[in-house]
């Protein structure tokens, strides 16, 4: 977890990732940060993201992106 | 049969309503698909051929596509690891084939009678070009009532049990009335499958507010465009027929009045359909969310035609972006030059095609061409220079959130939005950059009192006009500050209630720009 915090840090600072759960709808992450964040969580968690789970509900918060990044680790 | 003729919202609407509520729940999703038959029938009559054999490819492909999920499902019950992924692989070359044939063949149907006749004249003028002896000839034919927007649909669905987003349709009647329904077939908006499906089949009985909350809806939305889009239509005729004759400012308010006609006409066909689907308990999604707010041109498409920006979002761009050519390009960008750059090569890539088809699905011509590239440009532009545009504003410590500065980010978007409606609206391409060419060179107020007042509208139709647009602009604003005007409204007492519904009903009879001296604008959403 403290690993995605630290990639949404970079890709988009001065956000409170431990608690923000709009990240999406307030769009804090576009679509070009959110392209960038899958690359990056690609390229450190071993995992690839499916387009059919880029959805808001697997995006709105960290807690959410990390959720996912462990389901697709077990589906793999 | 036009959503906003007196036959659809006062005779066909109330049978409807009332065949369907005295019947039994289950027989009711039934009379809803008759009633969309009836309604596509109304349009273009035997053509509904058409849409059946889209129907039955895409109940077909999902059909197979389901039986591959469940065979791949049950063999992986008992294999390790490495073998699953092996059978997922396999299973996926198979899906896909079932998938691209599918796609080809509904697409086949809108290149047939979108663009065949727009590439027959790409042809022409190449074979012209290379001084070939020779031309192409096609019969134009009329095309199915909503094919752009039913085809879409159709591919979002089956894209979707490709993906075993949700489980494939068995029942081939509920699929057509998916694709067929009445108040989303002509001007959309594109629905996806698994948020419409539950409304769609439930047979929810018609209840006194389901009707009233529908009708008023329908009300709005006769009032943008009778009292507001059907009258600017005459000024905004005359200055994309006949540019050349007037200056700069008098064409360049015809293009802010045709993005306000456009805006009025499109967002209140969706009040009439999102009304319509209301009355039986369907919920539609919005298509509009206060587009004329964006600071941004990103944020206006993320604002207007909604549904057409996630279709382009979740079936192209995602895809093509996450894509292993598109990946492998921008892997070495990466190492070299960062992920910032990388992820902005791989969204610059998948915008092109994004706006490429956008700009082609508004229409066979090499106007709306420009106008997807355009607006592909526009947000290209943004995204590479909003890291500097931030440092810039921070350097200055200018506060970019503050009324003022949102303010002019807001009248910088307007005006990069009425330059790109001109162009879309335009004869053709030529005409659209002739335009623009009166804007620059001419731009003299010279005799602009006088124009304004002769091309249609008189002091009495601006006045009418303003007031219209400012009670819209109230209601744009509670909504943007999430208040529900007609939630609201509906907790007021009876005599307040029936008195606000009288007066939109008058309002329109009385102020609406119909019979001599007023041409009603076409339902322009309906031709892409």
């Amino acid at each position: 977890m403290e690993k995605l915090i630290n990639i949404l840090e970079d890709l988009h600072p001065g956000v409170d990732y431990n608690n923000c759960d709009n990240l999406v709808d307030a769009r804090i992450l576009d679509s070009l940060t959110i392209l960038s964040l899958i690359s990056e969580i690609e390229d450190n968690f071993d995992v690839t993201i499916p387009t059919v789970e880029i959805i808001p509900a697997n995006f709105n918060s960290a807690q959410k992106i990390y959720e996912l990044i462990v389901r697709l680790q077990e589906e793999e | 049969m036009s959503y906003f003729s007196v036959i659809y919202f006062l005779v066909f609407l109330p049978i409807v309503i009332v065949i369907y509520n005295i019947l039994p729940k289950k027989i009711r999703p039934i009379i809803l698909l008759i009633a969309s038959v009836f309604f596509f029938f109304t349009y273009s009559k035997w053509l509904i051929i058409f849409l059946l054999l889209s129907s039955i490819s895409i109940y077909l492909a999902g059909y197979f596509l389901n039986k591959l999920n469940v065979e791949k499902n049950n063999i992986s019950k008992d294999l390790l690891i490495e073998e699953k992924k092996l059978l997922k692989e396999k299973y996926k070359r198979k899906k896909k084939i079932v998938l691209i044939i599918t796609i080809l063949f509904n697409t086949a149907f809108l290149f047939y009678f979108k663009y065949l006749g727009f590439f027959k004249n790409v042809l022409n003028n190449l074979l012209s070009l290379f001084k070939i002896k020779g031309s192409l000839k096609i019969v134009k034919h009329l095309a199915p009532i909503g094919i752009s927007f039913y085809t879409l649909s159709a591919i979002s669905y089956i894209v979707d049990v490709y993906n075993e987003k949700y489980e494939y349709e068995s029942n081939p009647l509920k699929l057509i009335l998916y694709l067929l329904f009445f108040p989303t077939l002509v001007e959309g908006p594109i629905t996806k499958y698994n948020d419409v499906k539950d409304d769609l089949f439930k047979g929810s009985k018609v209840t006194y507010q389901s009707f009233c909350f529908g009708y008023q809806r329908i009300l709005f939305g006769l009032f943008k465009k009778m009292v507001i889009a059907d009258r600017l239509n005459i000024f905004v005729k005359m200055v994309f027929n006949y540019y050349a004759s007037f200056p700069g400012p008098i064409v360049f308010l015809g293009a802010i009045f045709y993005t306000i006609l456009l805006y009025m006409e499109f967002s209140g066909t969706m009040d009439i359909v999102i009304g319509s689907a209301q009355i039986f308990d369907i919920k539609i999604k919005e298509n509009f969310r206060e587009p004329f707010f964006s600071k941004n041109i990103s944020e206006f498409w993320s604002r207007w035609h909604i549904s057409l920006g996630n279709f382009f979002k979740d079936y192209i761009f995602y895809p093509v972006s996450l894509s292993k050519g598109v990946k492998k390009i921008t892997s070495k960008i990466k190492t070299h030059l960062g992920i910032k750059v990388s992820s902005l090569v791989m969204g610059a890539i998948s915008l092109f095609a994004v706006w490429s088809l956008n700009g082609l699905w508004h229409g066979a011509g090499y106007q709306y061409l420009f106008f997807g590239y355009y607006h592909f440009t526009l947000i290209l532009l943004g995204n590479i220079f909003e890291p500097l545009i931030v440092k810039l504003y921070n350097k200055l410590k200018i506060n970019r959130d503050s009324k003022i500065i949102v303010f002019f980010r807001i009248i910088k978007t307007c005006i990069l939005i009425f330059i790109g409606e001109m162009f879309f609206r335009a004869n053709s391409l030529k005409s659209g950059l002739l335009m623009m060419k009166v804007i620059i060179t001419n731009f003299t107020f010279k005799g602009f009192k006088h124009l304004v007042l002769t091309l249609g509208l008189d002091i009495k139709d601006y006045i009418i006009i303003g007031l219209s647009l400012i009670f819209i602009l109230i209601i744009s604003i509670l909504k943007e500050k999430n208040i529900e005007v007609r939630e609201s409204l509906s907790k007021k007492n009876i005599v307040l209630r029936w008195l606000c519904y009288y007066a939109l009903i008058i309002s329109i009879i009385v102020f609406g720009a119909y019979g001599e001296g007023y041409a009603p604008v076409e339902p322009i959403y309906a031709d892409f």
